[in-house]
């Protein structure tokens, strides 16, 4: 270790310019590294010794945690809410990105002006105004009772529907941005080509540039669903009472019923869940990214 | 009077206010390998996106036996294509790559099978269907764009430049290629090439393109035996160009004065509608020929050596007229007047009147 410093900043002193010996040497990182380390790593190791430790030594709270259908219902909640915010932000941001990549410049620079700027808005702003939109004598119900598609008003919000709306808006930039980057790498010549060999839309679309796009779409689809595992604020503020999602109830385990211990081993599965999908994407799109079989 | 197989009737592309084809008519006969021959920038790629159906022309129509192509979706049109860029989809392997217009097309997994050999043996690559396309050299590449085109026996091929990225021994070997599977598929090709070599080697016919116009359309030796406009004649071989006045013309000969008083008669005239009385007289370098002493039968354009290059069956000549227009000859090695001819040497040019030509 020493040796390998001595060295490379050997080198960069050879070399004569400032840059390279100032990121050859990994000594000034060292205590940004420790701080790293500090405020990464302990808070997790911290979290699985109260989960196992409070109030006493034993799996005692995992056991409650799995045990209970309670808490098996926040848990299975959470997949489903965070798997359709997913897949409706896939299902609209795909379609988003593609007509930013086709559409004029002068367009596309506003549509992303728009999207920058809800980003910039206040979280909790936004999503008031999602309460506002989907109440019952919101403008969404206004709208659905106008065209006829439903006679009495909706119940939108304070449930999981609310919930599922709300982090599908937030969550949109999200998908869009890394798509909007591979699709427009994707050479238009291609689809052109596809177009040529007989694939009609919906073939050259499915075999052509889902399949191109897939490297955007695993990578937006992964950091929405991990975001939306662990989101607190909409489903507080849009979710009802009865369906819990897990963010809320460490929350309320923590700050109500201060249950480190349940908390701490709430929070710990919900961690190892998201590690283990990180792995199964990165084994999964990992390789196919690079060309291999 | 027979249906054309293809015709091209009076197309014209406007992009905003940049005209990029303007009024192109050909007519292609079933089985031809014709080129569309010109400088960048002259409409070659417009008219062949045009047939492909990725623009609509602003005026005119595709026929194909007779019937349009316009109203025909791309996808629809089975006409296939090979690419400037290397298009094949990069997630698929060379064999599903070739498959790809077999599957969309419903084909049975055993037809499907079948003709991607066929095709991999006609392109000679068989062995190959496993690779990915990132793992092949771009010679390989344009190989296996064109058994993809050529997998659902379309009726026309569609070659945008698909050699231009290659270096010259590949772009060789690949030419030779494309005649023997032209010969062998009886598809009918249209080839787009700024390359007049690559042209003049490829083709049955070759429409030259200048300014979205096509000037003329022809074999390569009626192109450089009797060029319509000065573009054609500068674009297709070699040439010399000397400016002269034009004294008298009629029945599309002209008597021209070169210099001062060097009067050519009888040249083959092409009216272009250019300055009045002012012309350039057209003469091809290895028609002139040469002479070391003042001639006595004839008269001789009298020229001073500028530069001798000995090109091994060739000898390439740089001379310079007395008023300063400089003329390359090309003479065959063994000539008898090129022994010891070098530079700053008087010499005397002979040309046909007849194989010349002036452009006004
Ligand atoms: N999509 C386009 N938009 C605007 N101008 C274009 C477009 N495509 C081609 N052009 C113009 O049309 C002319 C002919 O282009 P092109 O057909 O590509 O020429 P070539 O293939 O002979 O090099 C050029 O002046 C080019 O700039
Ligand atoms: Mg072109």
């Amino acid at each position: 270790m020493s040796s390998l410093t001595e060295s490379r900043s050997v080198t960069g002193r050879q070399g004569g310019r400032r840059m390279p010996r100032l990121f050859g040497e990994v000594g000034p990182a060292l205590p940004a590294f420790l701080l790293i380390v500090f405020f990464f790593v302990a808070p997790v190791v911290a979290l699985l010794l109260r989960s196992v430790l409070e109030p006493v030594p034993g799996l005692q709270n995992y056991e409650t945690l799995l045990g209970s259908a309670t808490y098996i219902g926040v848990f299975a909640n959470t997949f489903i809410v965070s798997t359709v915010v997913t897949a409706a932000a896939l299902a609209i941001g795909f379609p988003v990105a593609w007509a930013l990549v086709v559409m004029p410049m002068t367009w596309s620079r506003i549509v992303f002006a728009i999207l920058i700027l809800s980003m910039w808005t206040n979280l909790l702003a936004r999503t008031y105004a999602w309460m506002v939109l989907l109440q019952r004598t919101g403008l969404i119900n206004k709208m659905l009772m106008a065209v006829g598609l439903t006679d009495e008003p909706l119940t939108l919000v304070n449930n999981l529907t609310g919930v599922t709306i709300g982090m599908t808006y937030i969550m949109l930039p999200f998908v869009i941005l890394p798509l909007y980057g591979v699709i427009s790498n994707i050479d238009k010549a291609v689809l052109r080509a596809a177009a040529l060999c007989g694939a009609n839309r919906w073939q050259a679309l499915t075999r052509v540039l889902l399949p191109l796009a897939a490297p955007g779409m695993a990578a937006g689809g992964l950091m929405v669903f991990v975001m939306s595992l662990g989101y607190f604020v909409t489903p507080a503020l849009l979710g009802g009472t009865s369906n819990m999602m897990l963010a809320e109830l460490i929350a309320q385990l923590v700050q109500s019923l201060t249950d480190w211990g349940l908390g701490s081993a709430a929070a710990f599965v919900l961690l190892l869940s998201t590690l283990v999908l990180y792995g199964l994407m990165l084994k999964f799109f990992g390789t196919s990214r690079l060309g291999g079989q | 009077m027979t249906v054309p197989f293809l015709k091209i009737d009076g197309i014209r592309k406007e992009y905003g206010p940049v005209v990029a084809v303007e009024d192109v008519n050909l007519t292609i006969e079933r089985g031809e390998l014709v080129t569309f021959l010109g400088p960048s920038g002259s409409g070659k790629s417009t008219t062949l996106y045009i047939l492909a159906g990725f623009e609509k022309p602003t005026l005119g129509d595709i026929r194909l036996n007779g019937q349009t192509l316009l109203s025909t979706p791309s996808h629809q049109r089975n006409i296939g294509m090979v690419f400037q860029r290397y298009t094949l989809f990069p997630h698929l392997s060379v064999g599903d790559n070739i498959a790809f217009p077999l599957k969309v097309r419903r084909k049975s997994k055993a037809d499907v099978t079948e003709r991607v050999r066929e095709m991999l043996k006609l392109v000679r690559l068989e062995g190959y269907e496993d690779r990915k396309p990132a793992m092949m050299s771009g010679g390989q590449q344009q190989r296996v764009a064109l058994a993809r085109a050529l997998a659902y026996d379309p009726p026309i091929l569609l070659m945008d430049e698909p050699l231009s990225a290659l270096d010259k021994k590949l772009r060789d070997e690949l030419q030779h290629e494309i005649r023997r599977i032209h010969h062998e598929t009886d598809v009918t090709i249209l080839y787009v090439t700024h390359d007049q070599e690559e042209a003049l080697r490829l083709s049955d016919r070759i429409a030259v393109f200048s300014k979205g116009r096509i000037d003329q359309v022809g074999t390569g030796p009626e192109l450089y035996a009797d060029p319509a406009t000065r573009f054609v004649a500068e674009f297709v071989g070699d040439s010399d160009f000397l400016s002269c006045r034009v004294t008298h013309s009629q029945g599309g000969r002209a008597n021209v004065v070169l210099g001062g008083d060097f009067a050519v008669e009888g040249v083959p005239l092409h009216d272009e509608r250019g300055t009045p009385g002012e012309g350039a007289l057209l003469l091809r370098p290895e028609r002139i020929d040469l002479s070391r002493s003042e001639p006595t039968g004839w008269r001789g354009l009298p020229v001073r050596v500028d530069d001798v290059t000995f090109l091994g069956s060739n000898v390439h000549v740089i001379a310079q007229t007395g008023w300063g227009e400089t003329v390359s000859v090309r003479l065959p090695f063994g000539h008898e007047h090129i022994s010891g001819l070098s530079r700053g040497d008087e010499a005397w040019l002979r040309f046909d009147p007849n194989e010349a030509h002036v452009f006004v």
